[in-house]
């Protein structure tokens, strides 16, 4: 599958080179960080005390994806300056979840995973459907990170997108597989800043060689309705992707792990800053797309926006910085979900319904197994972009999981504050708000899947506990097994 | 309703500006926590 062999800007050598400069560097600092890991709490959690500055660092790599360097310029390709807006109140979900994180760390100092929570909190009908929402939604991300990696190498090299796709997600799942957590946290500080730099340098070049006069000028002449403040679709877009965002972060391992993992202090100003700091990424990543009328760049495909912009205002320097920030926004964001998704499989699914009396070092063991498999599941998905009728562009597979992860957004708010939530009313409410978000999805446009699963979902939520109140001990939610005693319990309650 | 050069360029400026500290800001976080030996 070429997409952009005829605009690749980067000479295939030097692209060569720099996939595998970063690759040894991401796979060493992998194996440096994690070869103290002895356990499984010490693969999944990284001792439980991560300082602030690594906990901030992480928060935000993992949130700044290749789909906010790639797909902010793609939305604001096609809804305008809401489509930057929109996709940068991502960080609201980091910001609300700032004050969840430190009552999560309270309630359950012994806690692994975000199935560990729903399935004492609500019994395990809820888990069940909480593990498919979250599992479906995990993998998509998975399968649009990859792809992206794809796009991203044939658009700036001309490298076959499966041969680059296959190459970022295996130093991943190798470097992931060799430190756990620990890695993870280490070589996100690195790309964080990486990130960071790159994308800035881009955005003041940007604004420098062209200009606003220019880029505004232009838009009005060619695109006017990226200008519009009232483009109806892109405020539908800014309040789905709210609600989005925020769905992502409540229910997704990805956070609660590192909840888990961050020093008892330090969840909550972590959080925080970090969504504080991403805010104003999307907007300088997504910015650059609006310079294209005014330098006459034809875009042969929405998501290779970003790259081509840069290279046209940078030349060769300006294709090295965005593979680099690209590759970087890549593997901190890949390697956050294989291990977040693979410790979700490994205690909720291998030790909660296959093998419950698993020993610690069998849950080691698994894990290990769980990243390559999913390594490989998403290798097979990712191969078929275009060739399936939902696996299409980054934003569509993106926003194709929004229904679920919005649908799962108050059962979880419901479930760490509101003591007489329903459990049957919390599983509902996460079928009903998925299903008919998924039908909104393809009846009205990728851009209010989540605003009507969130809608549905609280709905139904507080109808069932109105009806049917019940009362919670949250003590409960403490009995999650401390470190030593898995398998030696008798597996889970 | 149009947004103009002004409002756009001045939040693409701000949004740039703190997209540019953060690191610095980041690697202070970093040393304070190494030396208080508070990292991991």
């Amino acid at each position: 599958m070429i997409i952009a062999e005829d605009v690749a800007i980067l000479p295939e050598g030097i692209a060569w080179g720099l996939l595998i400069a970063f690759s040894i560097l991401w796979v060493f600092l992998g194996w440096f960080l994690g070869r103290k890991n002895k356990t499984a709490e010490d693969h999944m959690l990284a001792g439980r005390n991560v300082g602030l500055a690594l906990a901030t660092a992480t928060a935000m790599a993992t949130w700044v994806t290749a789909n906010t360097t790639m797909t902010a310029p793609q939305l604001a390709l096609q809804l305008g300056v809401w489509g930057m807006f929109g996709y940068s109140l991502g960080a609201l979900g980091l910001i609300l979840f700032a004050p969840m994180a430190r009552r999560i760390r309270e309630l359950m100092p012994h806690g692994f995973t975000s199935g560990d929570f729903i399935r004492l909190r609500f019994g395990k009908f809820t888990w069940r459907v909480f593990l498919v929402v979250s599992l479906i939604y995990a993998f998509g991300w998975l399968v649009s990170l990859a792809m992206a990696g794809g796009v991203l190498i044939n658009a700036l090299a001309g490298i076959d997108y499966r041969v680059g796709m296959t190459i970022i997600l295996a130093v991943c799942v190798l470097y992931t597989l060799l430190g756990g957590l620990r890695a993870v946290i280490g070589t996100d500080f690195v790309q964080t800043i990486i990130i960071i730099l790159g994308v800035a340098f881009i955005a003041w070049l940007t604004i420098d060689k062209v200009g606003f006069e220019a880029i505004h000028f232009n838009l009005m002449e060619e695109r006017p309705e990226l200008l519009n403040l009232l483009f109806p679709a892109a405020i539908m877009f800014l309040f789905n992707n709210l609600l989005f965002g925020v769905g992502e972060i409540f229910h997704s391992n990805v956070w609660w792990s590192r909840a888990f993992a961050f020093g008892r202090s330090v969840g909550f100003r972590a959080y925080l800053l970090a969504g504080l700091l991403w805010l104003p990424i999307p907007i300088v990543a997504g910015f650059v797309a609006l310079a294209t009328p005014a330098l006459g760049i034809n875009v042969p495909v929405a998501d290779m926006v970003g790259p081509l912009v840069a290279a046209e205002v940078l030349g060769l320097t300006g294709a090295i910085v965005v593979f680099i920030v690209v590759f970087a926004a890549l593997a901190s964001s890949l390697d956050s979900l294989l291990a977040a998704t693979s410790d979700l499989v490994t205690r909720d699914i291998y030790r909660g319904h296959i093998r419950k009396n698993a020993s610690e070092h069998e849950q080691f063991r698994a894990t290990k197994v769980m990243v390559v498999l999913l390594g490989l599941l998403t290798w097979a998905a990712a191969s078929y972009r275009g060739e399936l009728p939902i696996i299409g562009s980054l934003a569509a597979v993106l926003y194709f999981t929004g229904a679920f992860v919005a649908s799962a957004i108050w059962p979880v708010v419901a479930g760490l504050y509101w003591r007489r939530a329903n459990p049957t009313g919390a599983a509902l409410s996460m079928i009903a708000g998925t299903t008919l978000g998924l039908v909104s999805y393809f009846v009205i446009g990728f851009y209010v899947a989540a605003l009507v699963g969130a809608a549905v979902s609280l709905a139904v939520l507080v109808l069932f506990t109105w009806i049917a109140p019940r009362d919670f001990d949250w003590r409960t939610l403490a009995e999650a097994e401390p470190r030593g005693t898995a398998g030696a319990s008798g597996g889970l309650r | 309703m149009t947004i103009s050069v002004g409002a756009l360029g001045t939040i693409v400026v701000i949004a740039t500006s703190i997209a540019t500290l953060a690191p610095i800001l980041l690697i202070t976080l970093f040393i304070l926590d190494w030396k208080r030996g508070r990292l991991w």
